[in-house]
């Protein structure tokens, strides 16, 4: 090769690294960042470390990855191997029907394995959490062991075992003394294999965690909706941990190699690497017993709550815990239907803060428990407009959680308020304000607006109501190029990126917190008065602590915590008023105040047809607009 | 030695319980009814016509087809010339590159997508970068270029790695015959190198094609909310929408085209292989 032939192939190589790495490299530098941005850096800080290190849930996520990783890995390794010698001695058919199954992951996208594993751990009522990621992960990490190790096995002479055995080793000792020394470069590559995959899955995790389990990709997933530089911290230490081991696996050959025979190599680089997964596992789980907070003495009780995401203030559940010394799980869902199609399928769980005319399904399918009233006295302290609403009018069953209504996020530098006056929803309709518009990703709320504008309730059963609804909103997605988000709402209008978009009324309050430009409107078309509301299953495991949790939001501390740190509106009176009022968080946002006694105002009701009809209206509405965009 | 081929015995049940039954349940769902026992299941064929005869739902299907045939065309037009410059590297260099390559494969992948929010979202690196170039205010965040750079980013690697490590199986001898024989560099490319290279080739398709169609957090995170490939469609049946039956059938159909997807490369890589072993 003449070298200047070599000058494009060095440029696209050094274009290629560049591509690979310029994003890790600036995910690293900004988790020192002092600012909340991804954009902006405004100065160095380790805050993000502190922040990700009192977080329980990011250093069980990545207790979690690497103990699964490492477990699956040590499990398949040995299990593949077994396996392949097994394999490799058994007759052909069999051989060929065990590499075809083997296919089935490797062949298979990764979604199609995992709703597989989903639908067979539910159909034999395995209870999903840790166990279960783990039994899949082994599932699919098996397959590629096999195939690295095949190869060897299938090189090797076949009359080996036996001449080992014809000079007296008994089998046992034949398989190890003589066949794995033979094959420990096709393992050691099925091990790298297994592990690279393992800390790399999403999708088959997703799908088969529950209780609260979840990996770094789960909790990337489930977080990414805000901006959250934390993410970015421990995105870093996974880097660092991977960067550490890779050098590890590599230079401890290198060392071996100055201190021993070249015959014995082999061998060593297999001791040594299993040696490293021993004390990787042995330090991952000192780490895991480092979680572990001491034991009290009422304690070792476990409570397991299931919400929405970010909805909740920092210190409540850390508060709580060092209180009363139980532990708490929290799980989140993006949507009230995530939830239902979980505790419908069994999962249980202590407490679940879901929204009234969900409350109201539940009460009606018998899946609540009746609350113990005197258990719960700081429910004296919570205000009247929350409290007695159609769902649950006597509050057998729920305790108010957030309060509040839907509503137009403007920019004011751009909308002005006699215009939205003037407008109402239609204004999501003015091809002035095209691509310059948020939609929100709820199905009920979507449904609300286009039939309030179209001057409807938002309780129709009417199908064709729905329809002119639906056709509504369709135009609104192709005409107006509108994009459907969920909570990245809140990060992108705080920044003012559009002009218009539909949020909950806490969401509001708090982008109004964050920008002076931006304001929160209520259509005189009417909107949605909504409430989120904690309850208790009848499945739940424990429901003294869950009324206890329950009380405890009630009291002034928890309400104040949560409503400070979230932007919705608290239904502890005193800790609303005390939020609003001049020296308060919120002070002079009228989002956190939501309107209360207008007459075309609604709150939900549970219908179960309707809400079938509006759930696959919605569906289409979202592939009519992923299908017209770009 | 047979005794050792009783060792293969306890996997083959594991790999019929947790490889072939899923799947088969999958099947199952995909014909039934609504509901989750499976005790009283009903024979319909009504979730594979309501997809079939839905354009929308069609429409989906091929615009994941499409778009996870551009993420493969890009990674072999970045990827065969870069895996080319790395086998003709000497062996130092070609450790040091194939290492620097597998690094971030080693790194979750999304924890590498996110990684690129940061970098294309409004006031980034990438849009001052465009207005710097005096390119304009590119608006590259929730875009399916978006979502396409996000796919080729993280499914590159794996074809410069398949097609590397089948260049350097190559016996370069065979291409100084070549030359001995009068074949010029294009010529020799053209009918000993790149015949040679196609299983490498193939492999890396097969790598980079299966998982760009099922993808549904690369969309979800570069593409936006309302970005839906056929991915997000089966995670929104199951997760939110709670039509389990429905979601099994688009499984099952998205299994069918990879299949048969497969079984087609498979055939043009044997007829391949028989052709060039005949010239």
């Amino acid at each position: 090769m003449k070298k200047s032939k070599r000058i494009p192939g060095k440029l696209l190589m050094g274009a290629l690294i560049l591509f690979f790495y310029a994003p890790i490299i600036y995910m690293i530098v900004f988790s020192f960042n002092e600012g909340r941005s991804l954009t902006v850096f405004s100065g160095f800080s380790l805050k993000w470390y502190r922040h990700m290190l009192e977080s329980k849930d990011m250093m069980e996520a990545l207790y979690t990855t690497f103990s699964i990783a490492i477990l699956a890995t040590l499990i398949s390794t040995v299990v593949g191997t077994v396996s392949a010698i097994g394999l490799s001695k058994s007759k052909k058919v069999i051989r060929e029907a065990v590499e075809q199954m083997n296919n089935l992951p490797i062949m298979n996208p990764d979604i199609v394995t995992a709703i597989g594993l989903m639908l067979l751990f539910i159909t034999f009522q395995v209870e999903k959490g840790y166990l279960t990621m783990l039994l899949a992960h082994v599932a699919f990490c098996i397959p590629y062991v096999i195939l690295s190790v095949m190869p060897k096995v299938r090189s090797l002479d076949p009359n080996l075992a036996d001449a080992a055995m014809d000079l007296g080793a008994t089998p046992i000792q034949a398989l190890f003394k003589v066949i794995v020394p033979q094959i420990t470069p096709g393992i050691i590559s099925g091990a790298l294999i297994a592990f690279t995959m393992s800390v790399d899955d999403f999708i088959i995790s997703y799908f088969v965690t529950g209780q609260g389990v979840k990996n770094l990709s789960i909790m990337v997933y489930t977080m990414s909706k805000r901006i959250n530089p934390s993410i970015n911290a421990v995105s870093t230490m996974v880097v660092v941990i991977i960067t550490l081991s890779l050098l590890l696996i590599n230079l401890l050959p290198l060392i071996l190699e100055n201190y021993t025979e070249k015959g014995r190599r082999r061998r060593k680089i297999f001791w040594a690497a299993t040696g490293a997964a021993a004390v990787a596992l042995i330090g991952v789980f000192v780490f895991k017993g480092g979680l572990e907070e001491e034991r009290k003495p009422y304690q070792g009780q476990v409570l397991k709550i299931y919400c929405p995401g970010e909805y909740m203030g920092e210190n409540v559940i850390p508060v709580f815990e060092e209180m009363t010394g139980a532990r708490v799980i929290t799980e989140f869902f993006d949507s009230n239907e995530q939830m239902y199609i979980k505790v419908a399928n069994g999962e249980a769980y202590d407490i679940l803060i879901p929204s009234d005319y969900m409350i109201e399904r539940l009460i009606s399918e018998k899946m609540l428990q009746p609350l113990q009233q005197e258990k719960i006295m700081n429910s004296d302290l919570l205000v009247e407009e929350a409290l007695g609403l159609p769902y649950d009018p006597e509050n057998r069953y729920s305790i108010p959680y957030f309060w509040g209504s839907v509503g137009i996020v403007y920019d004011s530098t751009k909308v002005s308020a006699e215009e939205l006056e003037e407008k109402g929803y239609e204004i999501f309709l003015d091809t002035k304000y095209k691509s310059d518009i948020y939609l929100y990703d709820s199905e009920r709320d979507s449904f609300m607006i286009a039939l309030k504008a179209l001057g409807y309730s938002m309780n129709t059963d009417s199908e064709e109501e729905l329809q002119q609804a639906y056709d509504w909103l369709a135009s609104c997605v192709t005409t107006m190029d509108a994009e459907i988000v969920t909570d990245e709402i809140i990060d992108n209008m705080a920044q003012g990126r559009k002009a218009l978009g539909i949020v909950y009324s806490g969401d509001g309050a708090y982008i109004m917190s964050e920008n002076e430009d931006m304001g929160y409107f209520e259509p005189l078309e009417g909107t949605n008065l909504w409430c989120d509301a904690m309850v208790i299953p009848t499945n739940a495991q424990n429901p003294d602590l869950a009324h206890e949790f329950m009380n405890y939001l009630c009291s002034y501390e928890a309400a104040y915590d949560n409503s400070d740190f979230v932007g919705y509106t608290s239904p502890n009176e005193e800790v609303m008023e005390e939020l609003y009022s001049e020296e308060g968080t919120y002070a002079g946002i009228n989002a956190y105040i939501p309107r209360s006694g207008y007459e075309k105002d609604e709150s939900f009701n549970y219908n179960a047809e309707t809400k079938k009809i509006i759930s696959n209206l919605w569906s289409k509405v979202k592939i009519v607009a992923s299908n017209s965009g770009n | 030695m047979k005794k050792f081929s009783q060792l293969a015995l306890p996997y083959i049940v594991w790999a019929a319980l947790m490889l072939v039954l899923p799947m088969l349940l999958i099947a199952l769902y995909s014909f039934t009814r609504q509901g989750n026992a499976i005790i009283s299941f009903s024979f319909t064929l009504e979730h594979y016509r309501k997809f079939f005869t839905d354009s929308d739902f069609l429409l989906v299907l091929t615009r994941s087809l499409v778009i996870a045939l551009k993420t493969t065309l890009l990674c072999l037009l970045l990827g065969y010339p870069a895996a080319y410059f790395i086998s003709r590297s000497n062996e130092k260099i070609q450790n040091i590159l194939v290492l620097l390559i597998t690094v971030p494969t080693w790194i979750n992948m999304l924890v590498r997508t996110y990684a690129w929010i940061g970098l294309l979202s409004e006031g980034g690196l990438i849009q001052q970068l465009g207005i710097w170039l005096g390119l304009g205010k590119i608006e590259f965040l929730y875009t399916e270029s978006a979502v396409l750079l996000g796919m080729v980013y993280n499914f590159v690697p794996f074809m410069i790695l398949q097609i590397n490590s089948s260049l350097c199986k190559m016996d370069p001898s065979l291409l100084e015959a070549a030359a001995d024989l009068g074949a010029n560099g294009m010529e020799a490319f053209k009918k000993v190198t790149l015949p040679l290279s196609l299983p490498g080739v193939i492999n890396g398709i097969t790598l980079v094609f299966l998982p760009a169609v099922s993808s549904f957090f690369i969309p979800k995170l570069l593409g936006g909310g309302q970005y839906f490939l056929i991915g997000n469609l089966i995670e929104n049946q199951f997760i939110t929408a709670g039509e389990w039956n429905f979601g099994s059938a688009i499984s099952m159909i998205m299994a069918v085209i990879m299949m048969l997807l497969m079984v087609l490369v498979k055939k043009v890589e044997t007829t391949n292989r028989g052709g060039s072993e005949e010239g």
